[in-house]
């Protein structure tokens, strides 16, 4: 009955900073169980993605329409990329039980395109599910800062 | 003004010139002309619900508060204290039933009444703080919801100026089987480096959409089986329209009625068939079955209200000038009143699909408007091309001017009315007649 340790937590999280730091989309969908939603929140924290709008509420099916687009060289708001280096720290466990979890970290991601640099910096909330003796994604939510602010292009993957 | 401007020559029938965009004068101008002396959208009423609910916004680029008064009529004040100018209001929403000035205290009431004044006793006797009122919109009208103000006073009724665009205005609104709808999901905000007249272009320019998101309706079409493409290809039987004043559409409801895509478009994702017949059912109930096939056969437009509204699929779409080459774009989905909640919650999903800051679709359009304010840098080509279709309009029953879809009809209605207000009567020369086009 395996339980999430911090360590086994952290490789997770690192592990998805730099596949997705490296644009490699489709080792990132490999991390992700099936029933997989991506989440960023509108104007604040988030409550019920079934009464306001998000800026991201993806299932699995959105996600892969999301990578192929990023892929096919025709997403023009990734054309050229956005190049990005996220730092994740502060890790909790906020809860753990046999073959699941619930991660909380911090995170700041820089990000240069077109000779243009922008910083972001937010909250991860990972809920992770052991499925065959890995650790997959169930739910990503990420709560940036400035998610009631303008945000000019939010295109490449949080 | 700069003499060597000339600015009845920048903006010509069927070309416009690369400073409108670029040129912080003409952007001054607008500001005066457009903005500040003629409707201009600020929200939808259901953002005030309650009596002292409150937004801070822009008229142009100048700081406004809209709220609701006790009686529950909306106000339009501006926020800048009759003191020595500090805004009396900073956050953007919230609900309060004053505002209150911290740099002295003076406090006022959602009617910009001027109620109190620390120390009274330090004003002489002629201090009259009726005289200190904030200043207010001149004018403040609704049209099914939607909130216009206009700090000149002296401008046709909302309902004469918004004229052909009341029709496809009513269409989006009667969606919902109590004929409301409601703003309430909160509000995706983005902007660009460009001029803000690239956004008003392109809600309404059917001309792009199969390269600016080909990947996209592909992603749609395999999902759909079919092609998706068609709406926008040279040879759809869609149309554009200008609905003068400024106002413009895509109009695809002839497209719509051919087939279910709207009940579908609107339904896409996780409706059951129970929710989409009980919908269809009450519409039926409240508007008959000819009016519901009418109005679901609409689902799917583009509007534009000039200068700074566009109305896009599930939402009411806010053009923000912040300066020549900086504007703010704000999205209020809206969902519709007397819906089974699936409806509601397929609405957003399929907004979010495309629209925001990270959707499948809208940041592609952004990034032709940066990529065009770069392009505009090149001054040896000073004109952008706007003829696409215009031997080829007709006028309709309703007096509309007719395009094709892919036609540019709609950013020609849009500058004509920039045109009219922008250049003084004196400085126009005899209004050229519109070229005279073969009745239907
Ligand atoms: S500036 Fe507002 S009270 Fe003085
Ligand atoms: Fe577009």
């Amino acid at each position: 009955m395996p339980i999430l340790s911090r360590s086994d937590a952290e490789d997770v999280l690192y592990r998805e900073a730099r596949i997705l730091d490296e644009r490699r989309y489709r080792d990132w969908l490999e991390m992700l169980a099936d029933d997989a939603t991506y989440w960023i929140p509108c104007n604040g924290e988030g409550s019920d993605p079934n009464r306001e709008i998000s800026l991201v509420f993806d299932d699995l099916k959105r996600l892969r329409d999301r990578v192929e687009r990023l892929e096919s060289g025709l997403a023009h708001a990734q054309s050229p990329p956005s190049a990005t280096r996220r730092l994740i720290s502060n890790v909790h466990i906020d809860d753990a039980s046999d073959n699941a979890a619930a991660i909380w970290s911090g995170f700041i991601l820089y990000e240069l395109r077109h000779g243009r640099e922008r910083v972001f910096a937010g909250r991860y909330e990972h809920r992770l599910q052991l499925v065959e003796g890995q650790w997959k994604i169930r739910r990503k939510k990420v709560v940036l800062v400035n998610n009631d602010e303008v945000i000019d292009n939010l295109t490449f993957i949080v | 003004m700069k003499s060597k401007l000339k600015l009845e020559e920048l903006v010509q029938d069927t070309r416009v010139s690369r400073k409108i965009y670029l040129e912080n004068e003409i952007f001054m101008l607008e500001m005066e002309r457009i903005f500040e002396s003629n409707w201009v959208f600020l929200g939808h009423e259901s953002e005030l619900a309650a009596p002292g609910d409150f937004k801070t916004l822009t008229i142009g680029t100048q700081p406004a508060i809209m709220t609701r008064d006790e009686h529950g009529d909306i106000q339009v004040l501006m926020n800048r204290c009759m003191h020595r100018g500090s805004t009396v209001c900073q956050q953007e929403r919230g609900n309060s039933p004053t505002f209150r000035c911290w740099y002295h205290g003076w406090t006022y009431n959602s009617k910009g009444e001027l109620i109190g004044v620390p120390y009274a006793d330090g004003y002489g006797a002629g201090f009259d703080r009726r005289k200190f009122s904030l200043l207010k919109a001149a004018r403040v009208e609704k049209y099914r919801g939607l909130v216009f103000a206009s700090l000149e006073a002296d401008v046709e009724r909302l309902t004469e100026y918004l004229g052909n665009a009341k029709y496809y205005i009513d269409l989006f609104m009667d969606l919902s089987p109590l004929g409301e709808v409601e703003a309430r999901a909160g509000e995706h905000k983005y902007g660009y480096d460009g001029n803000w007249k690239f956004q008003q272009e392109n809600g309404v320019d059917g001309y792009h959409p199969n390269f600016v998101h080909q990947a996209y309706f592909e992603a749609q079409g395999k999902e759909l089986g079919r092609k998706v493409m068609g709406l926008f290809t040279g040879n759809s039987e869609c149309d554009s329209k200008d609905l003068a004043n400024g106002h413009s559409i895509l109009d695809m409801t002839i497209k719509n009625r051919h087939g279910t895509r709207p009940v579908r478009n609107m339904l896409r994702g996780s409706t059951s068939q129970s929710s989409g017949a009980a919908y269809v059912a009450s519409m039926t109930q409240r508007y008959g079955e000819a009016r519901t096939a009418e109005i679901l056969g609409a689902s799917n437009v583009n509007l534009a209200i000039f200068p700074n509204l566009l109305i896009i699929g599930i939402q009411l779409r806010k053009t923000i000038p912040v300066s020549v080459t900086r504007t703010a774009v704000h999205l209020l989905p809206t969902t519709l009143k007397g819906v089974p909640d699936e409806i509601n919650v397929a609405r957003l999903r399929a907004h979010e699909s495309f629209y925001g800051s990270a959707g499948g679709g809208a940041p592609d359009d952004v990034e032709m408007f940066n990529r065009c304010s770069e392009g505009l840098r090149v001054k040896g080509a000073e004109w952008l091309e706007l003829s696409r279709g215009i031997e080829r309009e007709h006028r309709d029953e309703e007096g509309n001017i007719v395009g094709h879809i892919t036609d540019e009809t709609p950013q020609r209605a849009f500058y004509r009315r920039w045109r009219a207000l922008m250049c003084d009567a004196a400085a126009l020369q005899p209004a050229k007649p519109l070229r005279a086009v073969p009745s239907l």
